[in-house]
């Protein structure tokens, strides 16, 4: 018999080495007419290995000195599992999409980079190894939003870009402050962790860190690329994103993040503005009309929970926040995902088939807010306990009657949305890949509840938690109704909100590129430069004055 | 005044005459000649050199001489260069100044992209 | 304290007579003969480059070479240790990759028996290679002197080798800007051969006192070489020179001789004005150079041409290998290790040559395909020519500082020391240098790979092996950070290091 790690290093080589293997197939152009066929069963390893390895297994490519790890613990299974998931139904939904396109190599290789990099950052164990894969994954989820067909599709990526790099140098820098503070400086992500509350510089690094993955999670304020990024995206492209590419943000925060020490002076402000979040979600999402960007402000709103529910497990110094927060992360991308391609769907179908459509997508939307006896009431009963009785508990029901709320509104948008001609079907490919991943958005959080296992299974049917979950979606609905009566009298919020407004900034940015270039011109001249070599030579002369 | 501090104020003459020349004219055969005329102010800062560190029953340290000689034929070459390049240029375009102040061709200058 | 010729000494030596010698065969045989020589002389140069690189790891100690057998303060030595080895081996194979690449554009035509820009190209390339190995070996500051003139001598011609009379211009200033900028060295090195009577780095640093004449040899000499590297504000030359020049000519300017003067900064400042000079000139270093960084990044942004926005990265790039100084310092200062900041230092150095050659070669390719190189129009490109861009692309990851590639690593040890020496303000520098690259990067590979118009074909067809070698560069540039699998060699020979163990 094969030894089982030796066995789970298999896995995990395959589960990476695949997709990696495809992208890099992707140079010869007769391989690259092959790879759409391929996206269906690009992640297939990775979710062999999130069901069959051990956790805790390990990879390791290199020596000492510096070594590529690959781990894989119960959070970043989870999480491995139903993303695979979720790729491979995107996968056949894009595979059938791209016989409509003219121009499919940049797809392909994106898609591709995206597959790898998200599968990558589930697995990465090592701090370079993690940022690299990072940096794969938002490089190609930004050239997937360029391959969108609108007029948007140009800025969304170069906004999305732009933050995601931004991002990405916070959290360089916290990544380096630490590996100093690990003994031996170890760049494992689990070492420096264990090291993290005890560092010197934990408040900076810890401010860093939050700072780099929130403006990956889409925390308010500086959320404006997602709707931007989502609806100018193509359908399946939009679906992974929501759901796979935003959850390694969440993967990354509970890796990273102590919780072995109550921090309540980091925990609390982390839940408050995620709350914000969750809220401000919702009051924007319900005057957008685009069904898209609709779903892209309930991604908001559900990152933002995800996030305070986080911060009250930090405050408290909980180490069941990682399980639960996956957990709910779990759920969010495979609904997510789904109501995505139930958007491309049903923007194909016509009025006669819409009611089939439908009701699939109501019921896994409404899960959402946290319907009785969906994926959705199971991941809200598991993080009660982390949010307690006081403030943030009110403010998370408060939240699941919005997102209620906001999901109805999305429906109402989505069937104002269907094809004009009443006969009109979508092809059946996408629709039994829309329907099996409704199914899946259905079944699979209650086999996770059961078998990883979050609690019982009696605990979760007990009268007193499907009332608890019902009441806030009766509230919702009833506010829907409201909403629905005075809706001419909501304003109209452009997508992306107030991050138009740095639009406005773009004038001043130009002004300090001219004037730099005016600079730089005057400086080039014979008798600035001459006379600036000798001013050089006077000022080290000063300068290296040392008694 | 000894005759080291009368020769340095030379070379500090010649190196400020030197420096003005080169900053100021816009003929590149006078920037040459100004860029020699540097040469010659450190070239008599060495010289002086060599005369102080003579040590008994020499009229100069002879290792700043040596350095002396090859500077002189570094700047020769350097001189022989930029001449050779004037030349051309001449020949090319009939004038041997620094035309436009930044060095830039019309075609190059960078226009506002967004 | 006489150092006696060790083991391999030889090889120095032959690193600098070799290309020497090829010049002059070149020289003698001419026409299509020079560009066998050269690409003889180059492969043989790499092989020397590999055998010392093995024989510094062998002895775990510097090679010296003592010319003539007379030891300093008389004598001339030639003294190679960690840092200049791998100068060495990168310039040997930078260089190899452009003398292929240059093979294409710079082939004596068929049916002449001899023309003037291709024999040209090929002795200046040896020359440069020449000069280069010269700069890195010395051991003395007036043979450092020597060849830092005849880098300059090499590098100009080539500026002016299409002979356009805007080339001409870009290196008539170019010439006199350096000569200025040499005289001022040359002040310096008297100046202190008048206070301490010897011209050996190793001697001098011994006998190196804190007083004005030192301070003020350390202020011309430092001086005149940022004049010779082009840092902002000293930067006048730089842009049209690397710009006018041919793509191969472009390349080994912006990789390469740029480093020479570089080098000889991290030689002076280091090995003999370590203790002299006060902290805050290493601050004023690293404030040009950060100057250097976000303005020369901001200008490059807004660069029409394809090769001028490569010429003004070169002088936002340059700006990094500025900021070591005063990591290295504040870590010393702070009783920490400072080799990290010093291999920061060297491998961004390295990668930056790698990228930027593979960069300019691309452009070159460009040029040719489309007729033109202006940002605004490059559609079509990826199409025409696919591994070029990815090439270009890869180049641009590294100058960003993606992993794996030698810049991420260069800024991961450059950030670590300013972290561990609590200087906050060169992380910012260095993360907004990094944002501001990518900018340009992205915006020219988008715009490369939108369609082209229907009934749009390429000027010129590019061979194959230009594109190969290109993309070859480009690859090892992206995969340089590897070399942290590899002992660090860099500390070898480094005075007061040798002793302190690795991270």
């Amino acid at each position: 018999m094969i030894p089982s790690a030796y066995r789970s290093a298999c896995l995990l080589a395959l589960a990476f080495g695949v997709p990696l293997s495809l992208l890099l197939a992707c140079a010869s152009r007769r391989l690259r007419r092959w790879m759409p066929a391929l996206f269906v069963l690009a992640p297939i390893p990775a979710l062999m290995a999130a069901l069959c390895a051990d956790s805790g297994s390990m990879l390791q490519i290199g020596n000492d000195t510096l070594a590529l790890t690959f781990t894989l613990d119960e959070p970043g299974a989870m999480l491995l599992g139903v993303a695979a998931l979720l790729w491979s139904a995107c996968g056949i939904y894009a595979a059938r999409d791209l016989r409509e396109r003219a121009d499919v190599d940049g797809f392909i290789v994106c898609w591709l980079m995206t597959l790898t990099g998200c599968i990558g950052v589930f697995l990465a164990a090592d701090v370079i190894g993690f940022y690299f894969l990072l940096a794969t994954l938002s490089v190609g989820a930004s050239g997937l939003v360029l391959q969108g067909k609108g007029p948007d599709a140009h800025r969304a990526s170069a906004v999305y870009l732009g933050l995601t790099l931004l991002a990405e140098g916070f959290l360089l820098v916290a990544l380096i402050l630490l590996v100093q503070a690990t003994p031996d400086g170890s760049v494992l992500i689990r070492d420096a962790a264990a090291a993290l509350s005890t560092s010197a510089w934990r408040d900076v690094t810890l401010m860093l860190l939050l700072t780099g993955l929130g403006i990956k999670a889409a925390l308010v304020p500086l959320h404006f690329w997602m709707p931007l990024a989502y609806d100018a995206a193509p359908i399946p492209a939009a679906a992974v994103m929501s759901g796979a590419v935003v959850k390694a943000s969440v993967i990354a925060m509970v890796r990273l993040l102590p919780f072995d020490a109550a921090l309540p002076d980091c925990g609390f402000p982390l839940a408050a503005i995620g709350m914000c979040g969750a809220l401000y979600g919702v009051v924007i999402g319900i005057t957008q009309l685009r069904p898209t960007v609709v779903l892209a402000y309930s991604s908001v709103s559900q990152m933002g929970f995800v996030v305070a529910v986080i911060g009250m497990g930090l405050a408290a110094g909980d180490d069941t926040t990682p399980m639960t927060a996956a957990f709910y992360g779990a759920h969010h991308l495979l609904v997510k995902g789904s109501l995505f391609l139930a958007v491309g769907v049903l923007m194909r179908t016509g009025h006669r088939c819409l009611w089939p459509m439908l009701i699939p997508a109501a019921v896994i939307a409404l899960g959402l807010g946290g319907l009785p006896l969906t994926g959705g009431a199971l991941t809200k009963y598991a993080a009660k306990d982390l949010l307690g009785n006081g403030l943030a508990n009110s403010v998370a029901t408060a939240s699941s009657v919005a997102t209620t709320l906001l999901m109805l509104h999305f429906l109402h948008r989505l069937r104002e949305n269907i094809a004009k001609d009443v006969q009109a079907r979508a092809p059946s490919v996408l629709v039994w890949s829309w329907l099996a991943m409704a199914l899946a958005s259905l079944a699979v959080p209650w086999m996770l509840y059961l078998t990883v296992p979050i609690d019982t299974l009696s605990a979760a049917l007990a009268p007193s938690a499907l009332w608890s979950a019902l009441w806030p979606v009766l509230a919702g609905v009833v506010l829907a109704i409201v909403l629905h009566r005075l809706r001419q009298y909501l304003p109209r919020v452009p997508a992306g909100d107030f991050g138009m407004a740095f639009g406005h900034m773009q004038g001043m940015c130009v002004a300090a590129a001219k004037a730099a270039s005016r600079a730089d011109a005057f400086l080039r001249r014979w008798l600035v430069a001459t006379i600036a070599l000798l001013l050089v030579a006077l000022m080290f002369g000063w300068a290296a004055v040392n008694y | 005044m000894t005759s080291t501090t009368f020769f340095g104020l030379c070379a500090a003459a010649l190196v400020g005459l030197g420096c003005y020349g080169l900053i100021v004219n816009a003929q590149l055969l006078r920037k040459l000649l100004a860029f020699n005329l540097i040469g010659h102010g450190v070239f008599l800062v060495c010289a002086i050199i060599a005369h102080r560190g003579a040590a008994d029953g020499l009229g100069g340290d002879p290792v700043p001489q040596a350095l002396l000689i090859t500077a002189i034929v570094v700047a020769f070459a350097a001189s022989a260069l930029a001449v050779a390049l004037i030349l051309r240029l001449f020949e090319e375009t009939g004038s041997a100044s620094l035309t436009r102040s930044d060095g830039l061709a019309k075609s190059d200058t960078a226009e506002q992209e967004h | 304290m006489t150092t006696p010729t060790t083991g391999g000494g030889l090889l120095l030596v032959l690193t600098v007579l070799l290309p020497v010698v090829g010049v002059l065969l070149g020289l003698v045989v001419g026409g299509r003969h020079a560009q066998r020589v050269a690409l003889v002389t180059l492969l043989l140069g790499l092989a020397i480059a590999v055998a010392l690189t093995g024989q510094l790891m062998h002895s775990g100690e510097a090679v010296v070479y003592v010319l003539g057998g007379w030891s300093p303060p008389l004598g001339v030595a030639l003294r190679a240790d960690g840092i200049s080895i791998v100068m060495i081996l990168a310039v040997a194979v930078v260089v190899a990759f452009i003398a292929i690449y240059a093979c294409g554009n710079f082939g004596t035509p068929a049916g002449v028996r001899e023309a003037r820009r291709p024999v040209m190209f090929w002795l200046l390339l040896l020359a440069i290679t020449g000069s280069l190995n010269l700069v890195f070996v010395s051991g003395d500051v007036f043979t450092l002197y020597v060849a830092l003139e005849l880098l300059t001598f090499a590098a100009v011609p080539l500026v002016s080798l299409d002979g356009r009379a805007e080339t001409l211009q870009a290196a008539l200033r170019y010439l006199l800007y350096a000569l200025l900028g040499s005289m001022l060295y040359l002040l310096g090195i008297f100046l202190l051969y008048g206070a301490y009577g010897t011209l050996d780095i190793a001697l001098l640093a011994q006998r190196i006192q804190p007083e004005t004449l030192a301070w003020a040899a350390a202020a011309l000499m430092t001086a005149g070489l940022l004049a010779k590297t082009a840092l902002f504000p000293l930067h006048l030359w730089l842009p049209p020179a690397h710009a006018g020049a041919p793509a191969a000519a472009s390349a080994v300017l912006s990789a390469l001789v740029i480093k020479g003067a570089w080098f000889l900064v991290v030689r002076l400042w280091f090995d003999v004005f370590a203790g002299v000079v006060a902290p805050r000139s290493m601050q004023l270093l690293a404030a040009m150079g950060a100057a250097a960084i976000l303005i020369g990044n901001v200008v490059a942004l807004q660069q029409a041409r394809l090769k001028l926005l490569i010429a003004y990265s070169t002088v936002a790039q340059i700006g990094y290998l500025f900021l070591m100084f005063p990591l290295a310092a504040g870590l010393n200062a702070a009783q920490l290790d400072s080799a990290a900041a010093v291999s920061g230092g060297m491998l961004q150095a390295i990668s930056h040559a790698t990228a930027k050659a593979a960069m300019f070669m691309a452009a070159g390719l460009i040029y040719v395909t489309l007729g033109h190189d202006r940002v605004a129009d490059l559609r079509g490109v990826g199409r025409a020519l696919p591994m070029t861009l990815v090439a270009f692309a890869l180049g641009g990851a590294s100058l960003i500082g993606l992993p794996p590639s030698g810049g991420f690593f260069a800024k991961w040890l450059l950030l670590s020391a300013a972290l561990a020496s609590m200087q906050w303000w060169w992380v910012a520098v260095m993360i907004a240098g990094g944002l501001l690259t990518s900018a340009y990067v992205f915006m020219v590979v988008v715009r490369a790979l939108q369609p082209a118009e229907p009934d749009w074909k390429p000027r010129t067809r590019v061979p194959r092996y230009q594109q190969g070698v290109v993309l070859a560069l480009a690859v090892c540039s992206f995969l340089l950070g590897v070399v942290a699998w590899c002992p660090d060699v860099t500390r070898i020979g480094r005075p007061g290091l040798s002793v302190v163990e690795a991270r």
